[in-house]
């Protein structure tokens, strides 16, 4: 029923009524201390609540200024990508992006001469000279194939030189119009037109490049000639496995010398003049695979190497951490006798107090050395990704991180076990189930989104912890090979959280290189608000159900 | 004649009580395993670290350690003997023998003399950024809890201390740098650490007091109210008082939470070197804030990723980790067993 | 203007309420000698969307014990926490019709401070809330509110207010010691001299002996007599023998309404309502 909505009552004015008593003291005969129609009580009321929005503010001005340094990020970077494009750069590589796979290819070519060398020597107990001999067929096969790329190589090396001068001159143009406006702004008239600033002509300056287009074409016919004549030739290699791997290898040569055309066809209609759209710029950092600053040639702001990074050294602590907060909350909350829980329970409270350097110290002064000595002894090989030889990497991290994230999914889950009314659990006694099933299929179930929402709150804690990252992920900045199946956890990696660390000391105000941190702070940023929106949502829900 | 009732309530062994004692041991087994963690990390550093604080020789405290800046090391052979002096002593060494001059020395930067600016930094940063955090804290909380209504307004700032809370750190280092560094032109300096470490510990502050203030029993109020106390004279007298020592207690793990981030004050507050103390060579008064300090925390991240591991460094870098725990574990502790305390004495 | 509002001791019985309510004006009318003190005229109230009094309408007189009784949650400690504003500290609560007056005086009204209302309603709850303070602390924080340092008047206070209270005998010797080292009836005892220290007209009592023994009950209920002869009175509670023992007037209230109003020996010897009857004779409730 809906509460009619009366509004308070009119009140008479109350003093003028004639009153058969004594005259009654309650009215606000007193004037009491008012400022700005505030009583005193109600100033004190207002400061308080000045202070509360702190909170709003200080929330609000973190999305502001991330906002303000990391917005003039997309514009910056689409000049750095139409510089890239003008000045031929991009030209170039295409070219290169054709050398690179060639190289690509010869890795693999080098890695099948090792795996032959490796069973000739060890299976076969060939001392290595006459391995290398029973090996001359492939290596001549190998430095045919090898051959094949020099031209063009030589071609994209000389071409380089060229881009890099024209985009020289363009940062050197660029440098003396911003001195002239220095000064015009100054009012320095006179000597702003000393400066003489003379604009780039792409377009003269590109015709070196564009000139080489019919030397492209002879070297990569050359290439395409050479690697057929090389794959004609190629040795038979005795055992299946890796004559599997050659067959795999000359079919991928092949596929790559049918790419050439297509090549040509971008080189051919490759305009510099096309312009970069912002969503391009944009896009380049959130799909960019690629982070390279302070390069001679170009740099790159992709964040995917970072965030890929940062979410894989999060998993793997989480990997660990995860069962071992919920275990022990378990233990600690159901199991344990109450004077284990006053021991442990501190214990891992003091945990949660380690400071997060000191553990980051630790994994590089102690336990990378560890795990790399553990990954070496050979009764470990079998682990995958063992022996590694990076002393830091995603393992080393992931293990302090879950150190770092035991405590709070601890405290958390702990909670949320509390949380669950005890008729629940005595109920379930009370029809003859034991404690551990009462445990497994009464308790945790009731608890279970307390308990992921704990998992997503230490998953928030990991992955904007810093300083353990920055000192033991191994500050790698390459996508890690995910091909490499679960190896992939001894590779060392960069993170969102360590780059900024890393780099923000160092970069210029106001540069491109600034303002990609700060986005990469945004997202960092908006990465933790949604977890931890994630986490209310489902602890929400979970009251509902608890009624 | 009778037989022995047959007991039904006898334990029946079975595949589910071994499953039992299996998942038990497992948890249990789980739990001792995260205890072991942290006491491996914790021992090692106390075993090693202790090593450069302790000597064996009264007073048995590594003096020059807590009380010197850090210097280069010198390892140097001379006369068929190992000499390791720090810089001053290297010079000293040099002047007192000039045949020494030329002698080919190894260095290394902080391994040699003390971490002392390190600590003040540590504790002036502390001081100043939980001074403001409390009176921040302790002010939101009595608004939310004494006077706040259920309003859109209140479940916004509730909203807001719940995601501040989860904002990493590092995000709180760049804002602080973009704020208070470059915008407000503070550069690197003692009062945009504190407000960036103020602000980071904030939710921590807040929820602390304000299960303190909920704790204070309605009837105190009630009671002071109905004898005609006005609302800050209740809270004034009747639950700040009462209140304030888990206020206290709580906000100590925050202390804790402050003097063990790094990377806040990276680029707000921190200097790798720094030959002055902060109170030496100001101008004037404001100077004093305006001036980055050295500290602990960042000590450690420079001494370790800085530079080799090896004999000589790892003193250093093994101390000045213990030394920090040492300060980090004693606070901690400090609040829990304060807590306990508080638990018994207060009690309506 | 005020003739609006007819003044309160002339409002005639026959207003359009309940029917039970008939009788509750011939209550008063028996004590028709006394002055009313409190009016209450015609009160609903909500918690947010619930409503928890429908048309409640009350004359209680001066120096006089008036008990209010009913089954839980029937609206009695509502209407007693509006005799002194004590709901506003209770979010979505809020006097939707009606008014109440004290000697007179809209209690809601724009020109009434709640805080120099609650001196002069002084309030003693369920459950004795001594502040963490000692016995002499308790009972001089009002008057310190009120700025009084006099030592001297503050130690007269003290023991006037005690005795007042039956506690002094027992206290003397210990006023500076904690009050939460009191037994539970001392305790509320304490309660009352601290609301008697700031010499209020009306003491409001929401179940005071609830949470004591019987020996420490019968205190309490010795200490109301002694009271009544400065103080007016309301106390609430759902012990009915209590109500018959100290009261001089009792109301009864039944889910949220005002059932029946009398002198306490009609409503226990000869109630007029039926439901009444029912409750007092232990039939419900």
């Amino acid at each position: 029923m809906a509460p009619p909505s009366i509004p308070p009552p009119t009140t008479a004015p109350a003093e003028a009524a004639p009153t058969s008593a004594a005259p009654a003291g309650f009215l606000a005969n007193k004037s009491r201390f008012r400022l700005f129609g505030l009583t005193l009580d109600g100033c004190i009321k207002v400061f308080f609540g000045g202070n509360a929005v702190v909170a709003v503010v200080v929330l609000s001005l973190i999305t502001i200024f991330l906002f303000k340094e990391g917005g003039g990020f997309t514009g910056q970077n689409r000049a750095n990508l139409e510089i890239y494009r003008r000045a031929g750069l991009e030209f170039v590589d295409f070219m290169r992006t054709q050398v690179a796979g060639h190289t690509a290819l010869t890795r693999e070519l080098s890695e099948l001469r090792l795996r032959q060398f490796n069973r000739l020597t060890q299976e076969q107990k060939l001392p290595p000279a006459e391995a290398n001999a029973a090996l001359a067929t492939f290596d001549k096969f190998s430095d045919q194939f090898d051959d094949a790329v020099v031209p063009l190589r030589r071609l994209v090396s000389d071409l380089t030189e060229t881009a890099t001068a024209i985009k020289d001159k363009f940062a050197i143009n660029e440098n003396l119009s911003i001195a002239r406006q220095q000064l015009l702004a100054e009012g320095k008239a006179a000597e702003a037109e000393k400066i003489a600033v003379k604009p780039v002509d792409f377009e003269a300056e590109l015709k070196p490049l564009l000139a080489a287009l019919p030397d492209y074409q002879k070297a990569a016919a050359d290439e395409a000639a050479k690697i057929a004549a090389a794959l004609a030739a190629a040795p038979a290699l005795p055992s299946p496995e890796l004559q599997a791997r050659l067959e795999k290898l000359k079919s991928s040569a092949r596929a790559y010398v049918n790419g050439f055309p297509e090549v040509e066809k971008t080189l051919r209609s490759w305009d510099h003049r096309q312009p970069v759209p912002a969503a391009r710029a944009f896009a380049a950092f959130v799909f960019g695979r690629e982070w390279i600053t302070q390069s001679f040639w170009q740099d790159w702001y992709g964040i995917l190497p970072l965030l890929v990074g940062s979410l894989l050294v999060s998993l793997a602590a989480l990997c660990l951490a995860v069962p071992l907060g919920i275990g022990a909350a378990i233990y600690v909350n159901q199991l344990a006798s109450p004077r284990e829980q006053r021991l442990i329970k501190p214990g891992i409270e003091f945990i949660a107090a380690i400071p997060s350097v000191v553990l980051g110290f630790f994994g590089i002064a102690v336990l990378g050395e560890t795990l790399r000595w553990l990954s070496q002894q050979s009764w470990l090989s079998w682990v995958p990704g063992f022996p590694y030889s990076e002393r830091l990497n995603v393992l080393t991290a992931g293990c302090l991180l879950a150190l770092i994230a035991v405590p709070t999914i601890f405290t958390l889950a702990e909670d949320a076990l509390n949380n669950v009314p005890r008729a629940f659990k005595e109920a379930s006694f009370a029809l003859g189930a034991s404690r551990l099933q009462t445990i497994l299929k009464i308790i945790v179930p009731a608890s279970l989104s307390g308990i992921i929402s704990a998992v997503l709150l230490g998953l928030g804690r990991v992955v904007g912890e810093t300083m353990v990252v920055l000192l033991c992920a191994g500050n790698r900045i390459a996508l890690p090979d995910f091909t490499a199946g679960l190896s992939v956890l001894t590779q060392p990696v960069h993170t969102m959280t360590g780059i900024i660390a890393q780099e923000m000391g160092e970069v210029p105000h106001a540069s491109i290189h600034y303002r990609a941190l700060f986005m990469v702070g945004l997202v960092l940023f908006f990465l933790s608000l949604l977890i931890n929106w994630l986490a209310q949502k489902i602890v929400r829900r979970y009251r509902i159900a608890i009624g | 004649m009778d037989a022995p009732p047959e007991n039904h309530f006898r334990s029946r062994p079975g595949a589910i009580r071994a499953w039992e004692n299996v998942l038990h041991w497992l948890f249990r087994g789980a739990t001792y395993l995260v205890l072991l963690c942290g006491g491996l990390v914790f021992g090692q550093i106390v075993w090693r670290g202790a090593q450069t604080v302790f000597t064996t020789r009264a007073p048995f405290v590594n003096v020059a350690f807590f009380t010197e800046a850090p210097e280069s090391l010198h390892v140097f052979e001379y006369q068929g003997q190992k000499q390791e002096l720090g810089d001053r002593a290297f010079n000293a060494f040099k002047v007192a023998h000039p045949d020494a001059k030329d002698v080919k020395d190894e260095s290394y930067v902080y391994s040699a003399g003390g971490i002392f600016p390190c600590i003040v930094g540590t504790v002036l940063l502390v001081a100043g950024s939980m001074a403001i955090a409390l009176f921040l804290g302790v002010s939101s909380a009595i608004y939310l809890n004494e006077y706040a209504h259920d309003s859109a307004l209140v479940r916004f700032i509730r909203l807001a201390i719940l995601n501040l809370a989860g904002v990493p750190s590092i995000v709180f280092g760049l804002f602080g740098f973009g704020m208070f560094v470059i915008f407000f032109g503070w550069n690197v300096s003692l009062i945009a650490g504190w407000f960036t470490l103020a602000f980071m510990v904030l939710p921590v502050v807040i929820t602390a007091s304000e299960e303190s203030l909920k704790a204070v029993p309605k009837g105190f109020r009630e009671g002071s109210l109905a004898l005609g106390a006005t609302k800050w004279q209740t809270i004034r007298q009747n639950v700040l008082p009462y209140a304030l020592p888990g206020i206290l207690t709580s906000s100590i793990l925050g202390i804790a939470r402050v003097a063990g981030e790094t990377a806040p004050i990276m680029f707000t507050a921190a200097y790798v070197v720094r030959d002055k103390l902060p109170w030496e060579g100001l101008t004037k008064a404001s100077d004093f804030f305006f001036q980055g300090v050295m500290a602990l925390p960042y000590h450690i991240y420079v001494v370790s990723s800085k530079i080799p591991q090896n004999e000589y460094t790892a003193r250093v870098q093994y101390g000045t980790a213990f030394v920090f725990l040492l300060l980090v574990a004693l606070i901690a502790s400090a609040s829990i067993v304060l807590r306990s305390r508080l638990r018994n004495r207060y009690k309506w | 203007m005020p003739a609006a509002i007819s003044p309160t001791m002339e409002r005639p019985s026959a207003q359009p309420t309940a029917p039970a309510l008939a009788v509750s004006a011939a209550g008063t009318a028996a004590s028709a000698a006394a002055r009313t003190i409190i009016d209450i005229d015609h009160v609903d109230f909500f918690y947010g969307p619930s409503q928890a009094l429908h048309d409640v309408s009350l004359k209680l007189d001066e120096k006089k014990v008036t008990a209010f009784i009913g089954p839980s949650g029937c609206g009695k400690s509502t209407l007693l926490r509006c005799l002194n504003r004590m709901n506003d500290l209770i979010d979505g609560t809020r006097v939707a019709k009606g008014s109440i007056k004290i000697r007179g005086v809209d209690i809601h009204g724009p020109q009434v401070d709640v805080i120099e209302l609650r001196k002069r309603v002084g309030m003693v709850f369920q459950k004795s809330n001594p502040f963490p303070k000692s016995i002499y602390d308790n009972i001089t924080y009002g008057l310190r509110l009120q700025g009084v340092k006099d030592k001297s008047r503050l130690d007269a206070v003290v023991e006037k207010s005690l005795r007042g209270a039956a506690l002094w005998d027992e206290v003397k010797d210990r006023l500076h010691t904690s009050g939460l080292g009191l037994s539970g009836g001392q305790q509320q005892r304490l309660c009352i001299a601290r609301a008697i220290a700031v010499e209020p007209d009306i003491i409001l009592m929401d179940e005071p002996c609830s949470a004591l023994d019987p020996i420490s009950t019968s205190k309490v209920e010795e200490l109301i007599h002694e009271l009544k002869k400065q103080f007016t009175i309301v106390i609430v509670t759902h012990n009915m023998q209590q109500a018959a023992r100290c009261s001089d007037q009792t109301a009864f209230f039944y889910l949220g309404r005002l059932v029946e109003f009398a002198d306490t020996r009609t409503i226990f010897m000869n109630p007029a309502n039926p439901q009444t009857e029912a409750y007092v004779s232990g039939r419900f409730g």
